[in-house]
């Protein structure tokens, strides 16, 4: 099985980047940074030229209960169009409503409308862009009001209502479960892993308004990821069927090239510790008994267990 | 009960900072002048106000990074339009030396 890992490309980290480019399996670069820029473009199709690339949208919003902005589609397509990326990917979330730009992500309220209007609004990327993107579970701060079911069941029923693959966040998987009383391991128990086929993994820290007894975490992409963030990814290499592409995303106070390459090694240990618990992936499929009528593609008969 | 106007609502109060206080100070009654359901109306009175603040906080943080990112990057165009001023003075004075010479 085929892990990559690889990290984020911010412009600071560029020389590091492409100095050290026998070291790094893949490159994930932001849509927008390259939307409408031709010269950049061109700088990008060269990268491209020389190592995998992945596309990540930050703007469509696509988990709005409003439609996706066709204009926005229509820029992510001519992007995949001409780069030939890998695959492309986006974020549940909504980031902006009527004429108000919230600037970040903002995680919608949980119910079954905003279940079916993510799904419309990915059945409409598809169209545009051509390919349905991975989809990434966001960090939040505020637990989205007028939600009517917890954070793990609304990602699994709207990869499911949307056909859509996952791009894991484990840190943001880490955020949310402390931020809101989860056990990490028990909300990545509970996501599809036949639906994972990517992971990002970063940093964040401790915030409070004043009272340590509210503290939260911060996901705020400029410190290295946290231990139990290793850890969930190696449970996760350990349950996953899918090939996983790891990006360590970075967005400031960046460290030497050097501690970064250390944190990507650090990973491919974590994946290659999961993978080796792993149950024998390749193991021909045994004959179900007759009376037995598993779910199609349950992990047990997709492993060879009876 | 009508999502599109709960999430318009969620985002005021997210980036309007007297939104937020006028609703913090009356949650159901700032959310039924929005037009929100009953229900809509009642679970914003329950909101998560500490994240509420710390989650517009991050917002506003994030949107003067990109405001000074943008600026950045215009100031970085405006260097190399810079680095092209002296040149520009420099053609231009050797032009109008070379006209002086001639008139002369």
């Amino acid at each position: 099985m085929h892990n990559r890992v690889g990290i984020g490309w911010r412009p600071e980290l560029a020389a590091g980047i492409l100095s050290n480019l026998d070291r790094i399996d893949v490159l994930e670069v932001i849509a927008e940074d390259f939307f409408d820029r031709s010269a950049r473009l061109r700088a990008l199709k060269t990268l491209a030229a020389q190592v995998p690339i992945v596309i990540h949208g930050v703007s469509l919003g696509l988990a709005s209960t409003a439609p996706a902005d066709r204009k926005r589609l229509e820029k992510m397509a001519r992007l995949v169009e001409r780069v030939q990326p890998e695959s492309w990917s986006e974020h549940l979330a909504f980031v902006r409503a009527g004429d108000i730009d919230i600037g970040h992500l903002a995680a919608p309220p949980r119910t079954s409308g905003t279940v079916d209007s993510a799904a419309a609004n990915l059945a409409a990327a598809e169209a545009v862009v051509g390919s349905l993107p991975l989809m990434e579970n966001i960090a939040t701060l505020v637990n989205p009001p007028a939600s009517d079911r917890d954070e793990p069941r609304w990602l699994c029923e709207t990869l499911a209502a949307s056909n859509v693959g996952l791009l894991l966040d484990l840190h943001n998987l880490y955020a949310n479960s402390v931020n809101f009383g989860l056990d990490p391991k028990d909300f990545l128990a509970l996501l599809p892993s036949e639906r994972i086929h990517a992971v990002h993994i970063s940093g964040g820290k401790w915030i409070h308004n004043g009272d340590l007894s509210q503290q939260r975490i911060l996901d705020d992409h400029l410190h290295d990821p946290p231990d139990p963030v290793y850890d969930l990814l190696t449970d996760l290499a350990a349950r996953c069927p899918n090939p996983l592409t790891v990006v360590l995303e970075r967005d400031g106070a960046y460290p030497s090239i050097d501690h970064l390459l250390a944190q990507l090694d650090r990973a491919r240990q974590a994946l290659e510790f999961g993978r080796a618990t792993q149950p024998d992936m390749s193991a021909p499929l045994r004959p179900l008994p007759l009376m037995e009528t598993p779910g199609v593609g349950s992990p047990s008969r997709m492993r060879g267990v009876t | 009960m009508n999502p599109t106007a709960l999430e318009q609502f969620l985002a005021k109060i997210y980036v309007d900072s007297m939104a937020r206080k006028r609703f913090l100070a009356a949650p159901q009654a700032e959310a039924a002048r929005a037009g929100l359901s009953k229900e809509q109306c009642e679970a914003l009175e329950a909101i998560d106000r500490v994240g509420l603040e710390m989650a517009a906080h991050s917002f506003a943080r994030k949107r003067t990074r990109k405001q000074s990112a943008a600026a950045s990057s215009s100031s970085h165009w405006w260097r190399v339009c810079g680095s092209l001023i002296p040149l520009r003075v420099l053609v231009a004075f050797a032009r109008n030396r070379r006209s002086a010479k001639d008139t002369l």
